[in-house]
């Protein structure tokens, strides 16, 4: 097991071609990935995670950087001196195999004497549930067990540093896939491996990391555990990526003490204007849905909104609401409320925004 | 206007997917066939909509009343929408939108056409990507075109099979609040979806049919399927996350009886409801939302649980954690930060909790009773 770390990586996929203006698919990565832990690299469809993942395996030599094993310069290495596991989207495994002689594939080509394959394959079986099935020829598996089996195979050897797992649940069944999810992270715990999961769903990343990456245009945008993400977003694309529904952004302008948001005004204390030390000027508010109160009672200081959808979503309920600003594009936000409160499309309700929950961007930056 | 179907099977070779199935839809009914991958909802929903047709015999679909069991698909005017995005690669997003149109019947001039197109265009925010060919968009709006066909169509009949299975968790967000506003536009029609997803079907559906090995094991209007589910594979599919279940024994100790979970957890079983339990052997159905780390009522149960395992999901935190030996599943509606290993206390609603027989595997009756 062991702790893997990008140094200074960039890559550019055109430096081959000898072009003078470089493109970077990834660009100044630094980050460290420590022994055992469960870690996620998190980005839409084109940000640069899969280049990254092909340069932690070994399958891409980066343009400019190093990477390390347990200190170790591995920049030069192949995959198989790598010894890192790889899991992918669709199960590879053997069909025409049974489920032990899968496992035991990798074990058989090292030479491996019988009886220590037998020992170690059933270990894996264990740990992966699929003891009962040792005997099924793979054709049989679902999806899940057949993505299980592709990830004992990674697992049965016993230098395997780390297992690298590239949306491993596309093809899993939605309700399956919450628990082929539960069970990689039970192995990872169990055999304290360094795992890194590859997914552009927040939803995966999130459940399955204890360390999450967020990755955008080949960059490194944020790294820290969900809450942290969840908690301190430092830019206005996390704040909206991370939690369910996205952080509300509303562009707005401060002036003294108002902050005017097209269409409505908030009045900011003394104490957020100093923490914010500023006076005048184009900012962004962020403010997460299940931070605003929202009730059918008109109040001082509250906003009024429209209701335009109403989402029962089992544990409450999510309200779309609508501002209508003549002329302007309409305002939209949405807000979390109780599963109790009743509200209907077209109805009216007061909100307000708790000044300890507000925070505020500038450039996309958090900036308080 | 109504859809009725009666006693239809469909098999395929040897296999019989749907068993037996009889169902009427009304105006305005929009209906989430729920099921598991391999249930029979895509199949269920391809002979509604005139893509299969049910085996011979005595199975029949009506629309309006009239059989049109033997009529092909292109006659019925219906609108279908597929798991994959599926659109003209060669044309524009309008051009796509506006297709329907000019091969319908009821010819349309130039400026109807347009106005229609950029009438739907506008509710699924696909304005600004008219003149785009969809491999330009993303795959949401690749999903929204398609919709957005299936809309523009002057038809009042419209299906979707899991239409955003493959969308990532952020763009499913989206467009599920999406097609709900959009939906709810316009609530003429009957539109009949089938999905894996228990979200869906909460959030979108007026009626909820769970299949179950190709029967409807239950059909209700969505808040009686999901406050009353009649079996224990619809309490536990139909419920996000999924519900727990755990046994119990009715005992009687001096003059009462309990629903005996451990030593420790003992709910008392007042005469009402004793009335309806004359077996020893139940199972205990318990949501995760009634199971917090936060007191919730004050006859809240607490017991100690082990964390075992977090996971954050969207803007809330589910909490796996052993209590003796049970394995269960609680929901916090905040971002949580817990250890795994860590003891903390939590908070069980036993009014919330369902009484599943053990061997038929039925509901018996709610704690708190019907509403």
């Amino acid at each position: 097991m062991a702790r893997i770390e990008l140094k200074d990586v960039s890559h550019s996929f055109e430096i081959a071609e000898g072009k003078e203006k470089l493109e970077w698919a990834v660009k100044d990565m630094n980050i460290a990935w420590e022994d055992g832990t469960a870690n996620a690299l998190l980005g839409p469809s084109g940000c640069g995670k899969t280049t990254m993942l092909n340069i932690i395996s070994g399958l891409l030599t980066p343009s400019e950087g190093k990477i390390y094993i347990d200190g170790k310069d591995v920049t030069e290495l192949s995959p198989q001196e790598r010894h890192i596991a790889q899991v992918f989207q669709f199960p590879v495994i053997y069909d025409s195999m049974n489920v032990y002689n899968n496992l035991a594939f990798p074990l058989v080509n090292a030479n491996f004497p019988k009886s220590k394959i037998k020992a170690k394959v059933e270990k894996v079986a264990e740990i992966l549930g699929l003891v009962d099935c040792l005997d099924f020829p793979s054709s049989k598996l679902n999806s899940a067990e057949k993505q299980k089996v592709s990830l004992g195979r990674g697992i049965v050897r016993d230098d395997t540093v780390g297992i690298l797992l590239d949306e491993p649940l596309t093809v899993i069944d939605p309700k399956m896939r919450g628990e082929l999810r539960r069970q990689l992270k039970i192995v990872q715990k169990e055999l304290n491996i360094t795992a890194i999961y590859v997914t552009h769903d927040q939803h995966e990343a999130l459940t399955f990391a204890e360390k999450v990456a967020i990755v955008k245009d080949g960059r490194l945008v944020q790294v820290g555990s969900p809450h942290d993400l969840y908690n301190d977003s430092a830019s206005v694309f996390v704040g909206y990526f991370i939690g369910s529904p996205g952080m509300n952004i509303l562009d707005g302008k401060l002036n003294e003490s108002t902050l005017n948001l097209n269409g409505f005004n908030i009045e900011l204390s003394k104490d957020f204007r100093k923490k914010i030390k500023s006076k005048i000027g184009e900012y962004q508010l962020g403010i997460r849905p299940e931070a605003i109160i929202t009730s059918r009672e008109k109040t001082t200081g509250t906003i009024p909104f429209e209701v335009a959808i109403v989402e029962n979503m089992g544990s409450y309920k999510i309200l779309t609401l609508i501002k209508n600003n003549k002329g302007d594009r309409n305002l939209r936000i949405k807000s979390r409320i109780d599963i109790h409160m009743s509200v209907s499309k077209g109805e009216t309700v007061y909100l307000k925004f708790p000044e300890e929950d507000i925070k505020i961007f500038k450039d996309n930056h958090r900036i308080y | 206007m109504s859809i009725r179907i009666k006693n239809v099977n469909k098999s395929f070779g040897k296999h019989l997917v749907l068993d037996n199935i009889s169902l009427e839809f009304k105006d305005g009914d929009f209906v989430s066939f729920l099921a598991p991958t391999g249930s029979g909802k895509t199949t269920l929903l391809r002979v509604i909509a005139g893509l299969e047709k049910p085996d011979k015999g005595q199975g029949r679909v009506f629309y309006d009343d009239v059989d049109v069991t033997n009529i092909s698909v292109r006659e019925r005017n219906i609108a279908m929408v597929y798991q994959d995005f599926i659109n003209y690669p060669s044309m524009t997003v309008y051009e796509n939108i506006a297709s329907p149109l000019k091969v319908s019947k009821n010819k349309m001039s130039a400026k109807e056409i347009d106005k229609k197109v950029r009438e739907v265009a506008e509710l699924l925010s696909l304005s600004d990507m008219l003149k785009h060919y969809p491999s330009e968009t993303s795959g949401g709006q690749q999903q929204r075109i398609a919709i957005s066909r299936a809309l523009v169509k002057d038809t009042k009949y419209i299906f979707l099979d899991e239409p955003l299975a493959n969308l990532d968790y952020k763009l499913r967000e989206e467009l599920r609040g999406q097609l709900k506003e959009t939906f709810s536009y316009n609530k003429k029609g009957i539109i009949i979806y089938a999905t894996a997803d228990p979200l869906d079907a909460l959030i979108l559906s007026s009626h909820v049919g769970f299949l179950h090995h190709g029967k409807i094991l239950q059909y209700d209007i969505l808040d009686k399927i999901y406050n009353y589910p009649q079996y224990i594979e619809v309490a536990s599919y139909f419920s996000n996350p999924t519900m727990n279940f755990l046994e119990v024994n009715l005992v009687k100790e001096n003059n009462d009886y309990f629903l005996k979970v451990t030593e420790e957890i003992k709910i008392k079983v007042d005469n009402k409801l004793k009335d309806k339990l004359n077996k020893k052997e139940y199972l205990l159905g318990i949501r995760a939302q009634v199971i917090s780390p936060y007191r919730q009522t004050k006859n809240d149960i607490i017991i100690k649980g082990i964390i075992e395992l977090v996971e954050v999901v969207g803007s809330d935190t589910e909490l796996h954690f052993r209590y003796e030996d049970f394995h269960l599943l609680s929901l916090s509606q905040k971002i949580e930060n817990y250890q795994i290993g860590n003891t903390i206390d939590i908070f069980v609603d036993p009014s919330k909790f369902y009484i599943f027989d053990k061997d038929t595997k039925r509901l018996v009756c709610r704690m708190e009773g019907e509403k």
